[in-house]
């Protein structure tokens, strides 16, 4: 175990963050569907959708918000399915994406340099 | 009077003795004269009044004797009645006095003793203070009730220091069984994190109780945060401590924080609260909780939609939460013990506790948190959200071991662990990158390779469409 810095640590608990919901419904959010916000934060709205929405003014996936907000994937998902059920952010899945495939050699050179790393 | 009676057999034999004498002489004297009147008379009449002359004597004789004897014990009889007289005016005085030293024992002795007994100190410490009665038997009720008090006191800090020491056992356990469940949830898979969150849920209350307990027993609450906790998570912090936390409702658009040292206090305080309003009325009905930024605090109200309180019962927990009345321990009910850890924690950083009939029909229980615990929220910078100024702390918060750094031929190694932490590490890119334009399919690019590392597979070529060849890296 890899305990957290006591320092950091919040006293919210994640089932307070997420009004003890456990599973995200519906929406097929994964770690990479991008995520972009429709509206500005609401006064009074809890403070991770505020940050959500904040980060979400440029797509941004779910693994990101994931680490910016050190909550976890689940918890981040729940998270968004509030916003996008109310219409306030909405989700961009990769496949939906219409750009083109890149190069296959430019690929390999990218794989080249992460090997590099 | 006892000591008398060895005096009076010497007396008794002189008395004795003089009336002997003074018999003797009366008898002489009387012999005399009958006598020379005898010797007047004729042969004849001689014996007859010889006769009745010596009968007379005799008689005087005795009579003589008995009346000295009878003066005497007379007298006697009378000094032993002044005597007896100022016997009886020294045991007044005597029994005076004594009422007077008892008086003084028990209103200001035996009392000062047993605040000195409560203040911490021992039987022969106190006893040597006090001031002494002169009575025996004073004295030894004195001794019998300091060493009593004293052996109470004794077992009742014997008690409480083992309640205490436990409790902090306890609160250690949770806080720490609270932080590894903290760290699983966070690489936990969706299918577990639902049983986890029960567990937490259950640890949190646990933790609660002990912290009750230590406030109670007057030890510390569990923890202290080293930092400011925002009025949000300090409610949700209380929530979460609850067993009916589902069914509270939160309105708050506070920007106050409320100080580190004080923070737990405070999240404790309100969880009390909040499970009695939970507790107090029925399953169905919401608890709303509202808080507003005053001029003079943070004032934090809980209504629910109960019952309500008998004005029995509201007098009881308005003393209970009073800041003014310390808390006394034979109050204690045994099973409410919510409102006496409240009115503590009250006491300690002088909060303020009102009860009020609520809108709701229940109870609306006011909680103001003094301006010296609050600090206004530090806004959090937000002009490009992603592209934060200070990845640095992020992207090293666990130094790596000495190796990784040490030759930097080799290739970099990932610390175990360290994954969800190296996630914001590309933060740093995101600087450099932020000055060119970019289009939306290189951030997405980014968020892949951040998902596959994740994911845990390095190799592999992407799945997903990237795009935008010229700034990818």
């Amino acid at each position: 175990m890899n305990p957290r810095d006591v320092a950091d640590e919040d006293p919210d608990r994640l089932y307070t963050v997420t009004g003890g919901r456990s599973r995200a419904d519906g929406h097929g959010l994964d770690l990479v569907t991008l995520i972009v916000s429709e509206s500005a934060p609401a006064a009074g709205s809890q403070s991770e959708h505020v940050r959500i929405l904040r980060i979400c003014r440029d797509p941004t996936s779910v693994v990101e918000l994931s680490s910016e907000l050190a909550l976890p994937v689940s918890v981040v998902k729940i998270l968004l399915t509030d916003l996008i059920d109310t219409g306030r952010a909405s989700a961009r899945h990769p496949s939906s994406a219409g750009d083109p495939l890149p190069d296959t050699e430019f690929l390999r050179k990218v794989l080249v340099g992460l090997r590099k790393l | 009077m006892s000591q008398q009676s060895p005096a009076r057999p010497p007396d008794r034999h002189r008395s004795g003795a003089r009336a002997v004498l003074t018999a003797l002489a009366a008898a002489v004297c009387a012999g005399g004269l009958w006598a020379l009147v005898t010797a007047a008379l004729t042969a004849e009449a001689r014996v007859a009044v010889g006769a009745a002359a010596a009968a007379t004597t005799v008689l005087l004789a005795g009579a003589v004797y008995v009346a000295v004897r009878r003066s005497a014990d007379l007298a006697a009889a009378e000094d032993d009645a002044h005597r007896a007289w100022a016997e009886l005016h020294r045991a007044g005085g005597r029994l005076d006095a004594a009422r007077e030293e008892l008086a003084l024992l028990v209103d200001h002795t035996l009392p000062a003793a047993v605040t000195r007994l409560r203040e911490g100190a021992t039987a022969e410490t106190v006893l040597a203070e006090v001031e002494h009665p002169a009575d025996a038997a004073h004295h030894r009720v004195l001794r019998t009730l300091v060493h009593e008090i004293a052996f109470g006191e004794r077992r009742r800090a014997a008690a409480t220091a083992a309640c205490a020491n436990a409790a902090g056992r306890v609160q250690a356990l949770s806080t720490r069984t609270l932080a590894d469940l903290r760290t699983m949830e966070d690489r936990c898979s969706d299918d577990m994190l639902g049983d986890l969150l029960r567990i937490d849920h259950s640890t949190a209350q646990t933790g609660r109780t002990a912290d009750s307990i230590a406030v109670l027993t007057g030890a510390r609450s569990g923890r202290r945060w080293t930092k400011p906790i925002t009025m949000e998570s300090v409610i949700r912090g209380a929530m979460g401590r609850i067993g009916a936390y589902q069914r509270v409702r939160v309105h708050s658009s506070s920007a106050n924080a409320v100080a580190g040292y004080a923070a737990e206090d405070v999240m404790h305080a309100l969880a009390e609260l909040m499970d009695n309003a939970t507790r107090f009325s029925a399953p169905s009905e919401e608890v709303h909780i509202y808080v507003e930024d005053l001029h003079n605090g943070a004032v934090i109200t809980i209504e629910d939609g109960g019952l309500g309180m008998k004005p029995q019962a509201l007098a009881r927990a308005e003393a209970a939460v009073s800041d003014t009345q310390p808390l006394d321990m034979a109050m204690l009910s045994g099973t409410r013990l919510g409102l006496a850890v409240v009115g503590c924690l009250a006491r300690k950083h002088r909060l303020h506790v009102f009860f009020r009939p609520s809108s709701r029909g229940g109870i609306g229980v006011v909680l103001r948190i003094p301006n010296h615990l609050i600090t206004p929220v530090r806004e959090e910078p937000f002009p490009e959200p992603v592209r934060r100024p200070a990845p640095v702390p992020a992207a090293d918060p666990a130094p790596p071991g000495p190796g990784a750094h040490a030759d930097q031929s080799e290739l970099p190694k990932r610390p175990r662990g360290a994954t969800l932490r190296a996630a914001s590490a590309p933060l740093a890119p995101k600087e450099t990158r932020a000055a060119v334009p970019r289009p939306d399919a290189g951030s997405r690019f980014g968020a892949f390779q951040q998902s596959r590392s994740r994911i845990g597979d390095p190799g592999g070529p992407p799945a997903a469409p990237p795009a935008a060849a010229d700034d990818a890296t």
